[in-house]
């Protein structure tokens, strides 16, 4: 399995779905069918759901719109906090800055609490090829970390693998006898980790928000790894998209609200903390440095896109994937990136064009559900279409990158279905030219483009002839008429 | 001097450097408080969904219940905040005499790490959600309420506020707050919940009658 966290030239949507083994499907639709009853069963304890779904929705438009004046705030409040502030244009960018952070403090040792941003930068890699071990602390990442695989789901990233090769996994790298059981397994990782936690020389950790207000940082976990990071070493380097700033913490109230009932299903996730700067008191523990490094990564020239530019509304609760039967039939893997689902769907194609991307908008049957469910109502299904007009027309901001042979394709189907001749002989040959692969009632194979789809399942043969058929009813009508 | 990063960001949105900030849309009127009682109840009842165990106690019930709880969860080791509050309960004395040796609260972190319990109180208390927010201070350490397997808060009825909105409006400006909703969970394994992975497994809230 390929490694997420590298910035990818090519995104083969098609091929990666095909390569996808049997057990993931079923693993991750334990985990999504889990999370979404949850949050239904949280939703529907708030009647004023939809309304905070608008709130939520206009408020983080206006701080898209917004964005200069909220970035502006917010850096100086985070300097005035005694924080640092470090501004990324890349990823190269970011790493390079982390690096020399941690190379100035002779970091030996960094513990990590789960971050996409850092995903999205492959951090890991670059600081272990200076000689700094990252140890991924979430048990689900520090688990896919061991394994060497990438995640399979936003809030469960292991969840694709069984309590036996988890076991195996432990077994073989902690050189131990790990039972298969999952409290067990729980246990033991604690053990591991806390060592980890007392002796990292640095903690690095992503952000759920960021207040404009106060230069806060505010991050949202469940198994206290998060709070760990951020509260036994000495440094803390927080890498953020730019995407993440909100303007206030009355804004918070609402986006907290949202949140865990859409990722989880819980009312609140256990830990949430609001960082602003370093510590003040040495007895308080927490962070003599605080770092903040601000990454765009392409994010200001999605802006450009008054359309694409509201996949930045995304609070990364994952809901929009449990509920996608596209995802929950590939699993994360497919995606390519380190964000899957119909969010990942959206923003891999804006963030690294539609050249590398351009399978992206069309994985998803445009059903709708996950808007239904996004809590800060983005548009998922117009925001794919607009994609794919981008993929197969071009538009202002990307030319057309879909490969000649679909465009020829798709240009002789356009005639074929415009001229009357062309479309009653095809109604005639096609039955024809079918027959010839027919057993047994069924296609089993079919010659590209269609054997795409016999890879998977029989096809049908055409046997309707709509013309035919309504030529006997007409007949039949006027028969009875005289009758 | 201004980032390229927000330069780039102002010239995608095609604003001036000068151009003034839109209006933030409102948000819902802030919950109301319901009778105290009620509040008490539904914090204690939040607290007790979350596998944590919630309930109410006079200071006079304070010596035995401590003492159930450290033969109960065999504690060797206590860490305590240092606030006035902790202090007048005599939380430190009735541990001492119950036998717990006791670790400063701003002790290395690898000696806090050796605690079997953190005695904590609260800044403020959530009732809808049963969660304790607290602030952090030389005499309020983070570490307490995070390194021990077990936590206990001892809290009173003042500390609730009707929401997120007023725990904000009058902590904003703390260097650090945290929310605890909780013990410590994953569900990271085949989707089974485990309890206290890398924060305390139990967590005790103790709600002071006074």
């Amino acid at each position: 399995m390929r490694l997420m966290s590298e910035t990818p030239t090519y995104i083969g949507f098609e091929e990666y779905s095909e390569h996808v083994p049997a057990s993931i499907p079923s693993a991750v639709q334990q985990a999504t069918t889990r999370f979404v009853s949850g949050r239904a069963a949280r939703v529907a304890e708030v009647p004023e759901w939809e309304d905070l779904r608008q709130i939520g929705s206009d408020i983080r438009l206006h701080t898209i719109e917004n964005m200069d004046v909220y970035l502006t705030q917010l850096e100086e409040k985070v300097l005035a906090a005694g924080g640092h502030v470090h501004w990324a244009q890349t990823a190269d960018e970011a790493n390079r800055i982390v690096l020399e952070i941690a190379n100035a403090h002779d970091v030996k040792l960094a513990v990590k609490s789960k971050s996409m941003a850092t995903e999205e930068i492959g951090l890991n890699h670059v600081l272990e090829a200076a000689g700094i071990q990252a140890i991924e602390t979430d048990l689900g990442e520090y688990i896919i970390q061991l394994a060497g695989t990438g995640p399979s789901h936003i809030i469960v990233p292991a969840v694709h693998l069984k309590k036996e090769e988890i076991a195996a996994i432990f077994s073989e790298k902690l050189d131990m006898n790990a039972p298969a059981d999952p409290v067990e397994l729980a246990r033991i990782a604690r053990e591991v980790l806390r060592e980890k936690f007392l002796n990292a020389e640095m903690g690095i950790s992503g952000g759920n928000f960021l207040i404009a207000e106060t230069g806060t940082l505010v991050m949202v976990t469940n198994e206290g790894n998060g709070r760990m990071c951020t509260t036994m070493p000495d440094l803390h380097v927080a890498v953020v998209g730019i995407d993440k700033v909100i303007p206030d913490w009355e804004s918070l109230t609402v986006f907290l609200r949202l949140l865990a009932r859409s990722a989880t299903g819980q009312k609140l996730s256990t830990y949430t903390q609001f960082i602003t700067g370093p510590r003040r008191e040495a007895g308080e523990f927490g962070p003599k440095e605080f770092h903040l490094v601000l990454l765009d990564n392409g994010r200001s020239n999605v802006l450009k896109d008054p359309v694409g530019r509201e996949v930045f509304k995304c609070i990364r609760c994952g809901a929009c994937a449990n509920v996608c039967p596209v995802y929950k039939n590939v699993g994360g893997f497919a995606y390519g990136w380190f964000i899957s689902g119909p969010i990942g769907a959206i923003l891999a194609p804006q963030m690294l064009g539609t050249q590398t991307a351009r399978e992206l908008p069309y994985a998803s049957t445009l059903c709708g559900a996950c808007a239904d469910v996004c809590p800060v109502k983005i548009p998922i299904p117009t925001i794919l279409r607009h994609l794919r007009r981008r993929v197969a027309q071009g538009d202002e901001f990307a030319e057309a990158t879909l490969p000649a042979s679909i465009r020829v394709t798709v240009g002789l189907a356009s005639i074929a279905l415009a001229q009357n001749w062309i479309y009653r002989l095809g109604t005639r040959v096609l039955p024809a030219l079918m027959s010839i692969f027919k057993r047994g009632g069924w296609i089993p194979r079919a010659p590209y483009p269609l054997s795409r789809w016999t890879k998977a399942r029989p096809l049908p043969p055409f046997t309707a002839n709509f013309r035919g058929w309504w030529k006997n009813v007409r007949s039949a009508d006027s028969k009875d008429a005289r009758r | 001097m201004t980032s390229p990063v927000i330069e780039n960001v102002r010239r995608s949105l095609g604003r001036s450097a000068k151009a003034a900030l839109d209006v933030r849309p409102g948000i819902r009127d802030p919950r109301l408080a319901e009778s105290a009682d009620s509040e008490e109840q539904r914090f204690l009842d939040e607290i007790k969904k979350l596998s944590g165990v919630g309930g109410r106690l006079s200071p006079t019930e304070l010596d035995s219940a401590l003492r159930t709880l450290v033969t109960e969860g065999n504690v060797r080791k206590a860490t305590v905040w240092e606030t006035s509050h902790l202090r007048q309960l005599g939380v430190t004395e009735i541990l001492n005499s119950l036998g717990v040796e006791l670790v400063s609260p701003n002790a290395d972190k690898h000696e806090m790490a050796q605690c079997d319990l953190g005695i904590t109180e609260a800044d403020y208390l959530l009732p809808e959600t049963g969660t304790l927010v607290m602030r952090s201070s030389a005499e309020k350490p983070r570490a307490v309420s995070l390194l021990p397997r077990i936590h206990l808060a001892i809290v009173r009825s003042e500390m609730l506020r009707a929401d997120m909105h007023q725990v904000f409006a009058e902590a904003k400006n703390s260097n650090y707050l945290v929310f605890i909703t909780g013990p410590s969970r994953t569900a990271d394994i085949e989707l089974t919940v485990t309890l206290g992975v890398h924060g305390p497994k139990n967590l005790y809230v103790w709600m002071l009658s006074e």
